[in-house]
């Protein structure tokens, strides 16, 4: 009964944390193009906040550089159980065009922390993205929640 | 005290550090950390052809990432030597320009979000959903366009495009008054700009700021002036203001709108018929070419190796904006929160900034602009 009761409000309130993690900026300003009026991310029960400490949901963009290998796995461990990772562009999920010789780069980012959904693109469209995050989030996070206990 | 923001912090869009010197609420000095999105582009792009390296160039920066395109294509040209047809010049104008329309606004957007306005962020936000449908129609994609090519553009545009692209620039102009007074003229907002992260003219010059954050302090650099397409063809003003507060750079940013849709109207009015891209024959040499990006001066350095890239440098405008943000706006400021709004105002941008890294020989790495490594 509680299980079910915390599945409902999981699942109905994402609190989303973008974290760029050697981007290009593309996915991310795709991802803030969702706030725009047009798409309204909130209508949907997600807030987009940047604050790792009370994200559901992380979205990884970029790949992965130098700086990034060590607070990667720190920023993932400060935001709080249930939570998923999801990645979005090429970079994240292959390092795109930055893994080639010479290039700083990390890629992929699931050898740092388990990643739950990849949406490939570069950079993927507002509404995949979108439709990527409610595909997958909502069911993901009330699974781990109950897995968590 | 030292008030650490970031990598990852709410106020932030990027990963940056800010460390903020404070004396009770007031900001006196600041301090940026860089170094969390170096790829090592400018490593990766030698030895390779240019249309290998054009696919990185385009990834400098994911805002901005059709003015690095058209600077290294016309880099390669002008080695080569060729002249580009001028239907594709016009071309390259009309995407220019819509891709200022939309960084600006976004720009906008972020500092009213940073000033929690939502209702402004949202409006400007909305308009700038027109600019990239322009942008979508034009070249089938949104942000990275993949247009330029060494030579032209990739396509001839449809021209039954045009009749759309300029409904959505009227669109963009009717909301863009009541916006823009919403700014100019509400007293909250304006009365919490005014006098803050002053920049003067030649504090902006002696941290080489450029672009709309150098002219709102009264420079006049406008790298349009003087491009062979603009001069010959085009008729437009360049906006200066002299206050160098959050207020003029804001506004600043604003007025280049309207100049940027009276361009767009120019170029689909006279645009002439005929090719859009032309064979080049790639010659070995040296040149450097700069061109005006929504955030200021982009300057491409190439050596080429026949059709290999030898040698290559890019030299973008946020890490000026940002180094003299830091160290002339961010100085002396009544909160936190001003402080990071004045950092917003300096429309950074990260990826664009981190070129070279140096390890010295403890093993710490330090991010640098390329002029003070030479």
């Amino acid at each position: 009964m509680l299980d079910a009761i915390k599945d409902v409000v999981r699942k109905s309130s994402i609190h989303v944390c973008i974290v760029n993690c050697g981007g290009c900026n593309g996915c991310d300003v795709e991802c803030v193009a969702l706030l725009s009026p047009r798409y309204d991310l909130e209508q949907f029960g997600i807030y987009v906040h940047n604050n790792p400490r009370e994200a559901d949901v992380l979205l990884l963009t970029g790949a992965v550089t130098e700086q990034w290998k060590d607070n990667l796995k720190r920023i993932y461990d400060k935001a709080p159980e249930p939570k998923i990772a999801v990645a979005v562009g090429n970079c994240p999920i292959s390092g795109d065009v930055f893994a080639q010789e010479g290039g700083h780069v990390n890629a992929p980012a699931s050898n740092f922390i388990p990643v739950a959904a990849e949406i490939p693109g570069c950079p993927p469209r507002p509404n995949e993205i979108l439709e990527a995050i409610l595909a997958v989030g909502p069911q993901a996070i009330a699974d781990r929640g109950r897995e968590q206990k | 005290m030292i008030v650490p923001i970031g990598p990852i912090h709410p106020a932030l869009k990027e990963p940056i550090r800010l460390k903020l010197q404070t004396e009770g609420e007031r900001v006196v000095k600041a301090e940026l950390e860089y170094g969390y999105v170096h790829r090592g582009i400018e490593k990766i792009m030698e030895g390779k052809t240019w249309q290998k390296a054009i696919y990185l160039s385009e990834r400098v920066c994911g805002i901005c990432s059709y003015e690095h395109t058209q600077t290294f294509a016309e880099t390669i040209e002008q080695i080569s030597d060729v002249d580009v047809p001028l239907r594709a010049q016009f071309l390259r104008v009309i995407t220019n320009e819509l891709d200022r329309i939309q960084s600006h606004l976004l720009g906008n957007s972020t500092f009213f979000k940073s000033m929690d306005h939502e209702t402004l962020f949202m409006r400007v936000l909305e308009m700038r959903e027109y600019a990239m449908d322009s942008i979508e129609l034009l070249t089938g994609n949104r942000v990275n366009m993949g247009w330029n090519v060494v030579g032209g553009v990739r396509m001839d545009a449809d021209e039954r495009h045009f009749e759309p692209i300029l409904k959505n620039l009227e669109i963009i102009e009717n909301e863009f008054e009541r916006t823009r007074a919403l700014f100019a003229e509400g007293p909250a907002l304006a009365l919490r700009c005014k006098g803050i992260g002053v920049m003067t003219k030649k504090e902006a010059i002696k941290g080489r700021a450029v672009g709309p954050i150098g002219r709102a302090s009264g420079i006049k650099e406008d790298y349009r002036v003087g491009h062979y397409t603009y001069d010959d063809h085009f008729d437009f003003k360049v906006i200066r203001r002299t206050e160098g507060d959050n207020y003029a750079r804001t506004l600043t940013r604003f007025d280049e709108i309207p100049e940027s849709i009276s361009l767009i109207r120019q170029a689909i009015e006279n645009i002439p018929e005929g090719e859009v891209r032309t064979p080049v024959d790639l010659k070995s040499g040296y040149a450097m070419r700069q061109n005006e990006a929504p955030r200021g001066e982009v300057t491409y350095m190439i050596e080429t190796n026949g059709p290999l890239i030898k040698n290559i440098s890019i030299r973008t405008p946020s890490i000026a904006n940002m180094d003299s943000c830091a160290k002339y706006m961010i100085r002396d400021v009544p909160t936190v929160a001003d402080a990071v709004a004045t950092y917003a105002t300096s429309d950074p941008c990260v990826a664009c900034a981190e070129r070279v890294a140096i390890t010295n020989e403890a093993g710490k790495t330090t991010i640098k602009y390329l002029d003070e490594v030479i």
